[in-house]
């Protein structure tokens, strides 16, 4: 075989590889201690934010004044014109609906490039589920896979 | 500005399996002239218009006939798609020049960037260039931001 199948191959393995990594981490439930050392996930996510997006997601946490309504508040980060996000956005509005104690939101990120870092958020969709002081219980990269994401909001909404 | 209309998802993985044939085809036979054509058709749809895609044109007259109407909210971007085929542009111009003058391992390694981007656009679905159309906006955001719906 010539260098150029050697290569070819390789290149093939290569995509392969990283394709199915890709697809085993899109939709996998990562919890805060799992990520960026101890700090995430410990205090409010409003306390680590610029003052204008603190109150976008306080207002998406608590819309109603202070009374919080609703045990788990699932923020979507999408895009425009994102495919996985309209599928995250159909899925994750269709569980608020039957779950009363769930509440889903959803921000684009091409409105708010700047929130990205703060959230560490670097590819849509992702959704953050937040408690209702914001505290942040769960993330999830891609689409959530919806048995998964039963199984994580149980402790929380019952 | 353009006026590309939403792209079919379909229509564009369609379109990166067969530059990923064209790209394999570059790697193994080093051929600078196949770098060189796709080169060409990378650049008239970065820069003229995805509507100038051959194979694009193709999909639209065998293909998606046979397919279900693709719903409306359905369609993608053109803005990341048109930066991916720049990107693709990028590196199929430096591999022509790598193979035309001789600097073959320059040419491969180029080739195969290439090669890996479109195959895990054909197989996946999963578009590099597109991410990195995401990054660059974010960190020099557009001037006008458009309007929520």
């Amino acid at each position: 075989m010539s260098p150029g199948w050697w290569t070819l191959a390789g290149v093939s393995l290569a995509v392969l590889t990283l394709g199915a990594l890709l697809r085993v981490r899109a939709g996998r439930i990562t919890t805060p201690g799992t990520f960026r050392g101890e700090e995430r996930g410990r205090r409010p996510v409003f306390e680590q934010l610029p003052p204008e997006m603190a109150e976008a997601l306080r207002g998406a946490v608590r819309p109603h004044g202070t009374e919080a309504d609703a045990a788990v508040t699932l923020v979507q980060l999408s895009t425009a014109f994102c495919a996985p996000c309209r599928h995250t956005r159909v899925l994750l509005s269709a569980l608020a609906e039957r779950e009363p104690a769930v509440r889903h939101v959803e921000f684009d990120l091409s409105h708010h490039p700047e929130w990205s870092t703060p959230l560490g958020v670097h590819t849509t969709p992702t959704t953050i589920a937040l408690d209702p002081n914001g505290h942040e219980l769960f993330r999830i990269r891609g689409v959530p896979r919806r048995e998964g994401l039963t199984e994580a909001l149980r402790s929380y909404v019952d | 500005m353009s006026t590309d209309h939403p792209v079919d998802p379909r229509g564009v993985r369609f379109t990166a399996w067969i530059t990923s044939g064209v790209l394999s085809v570059g790697l193994v036979t080093g051929s600078w002239r196949v770098l060189a054509a796709q080169t060409a058709l990378f650049a008239l749809c970065a820069f003229v218009g995805l509507r100038m895609n051959p194979w694009g044109q193709l999909y639209r007259k065998t293909l998606r006939s046979h397919l279900r109407e693709l719903p409306e909210e359905q369609g993608e971007d053109p803005g990341p798609v048109r930066f991916a085929q720049g990107v693709g542009f990028a590196f199929t111009l430096l591999a022509t020049v790598g193979y035309a003058t001789g600097w073959t391992t320059f040419g491969v390694v180029t080739n195969a960037l290439a090669l890996a981007a479109a195959l895990l656009n054909a197989a996946f679905g999963y578009c590099l260039g597109c991410r990195l159309y995401l990054l660059v906006r974010r960190l020099a955001p557009a001037g006008s931001p458009t309007e929520s719906h």
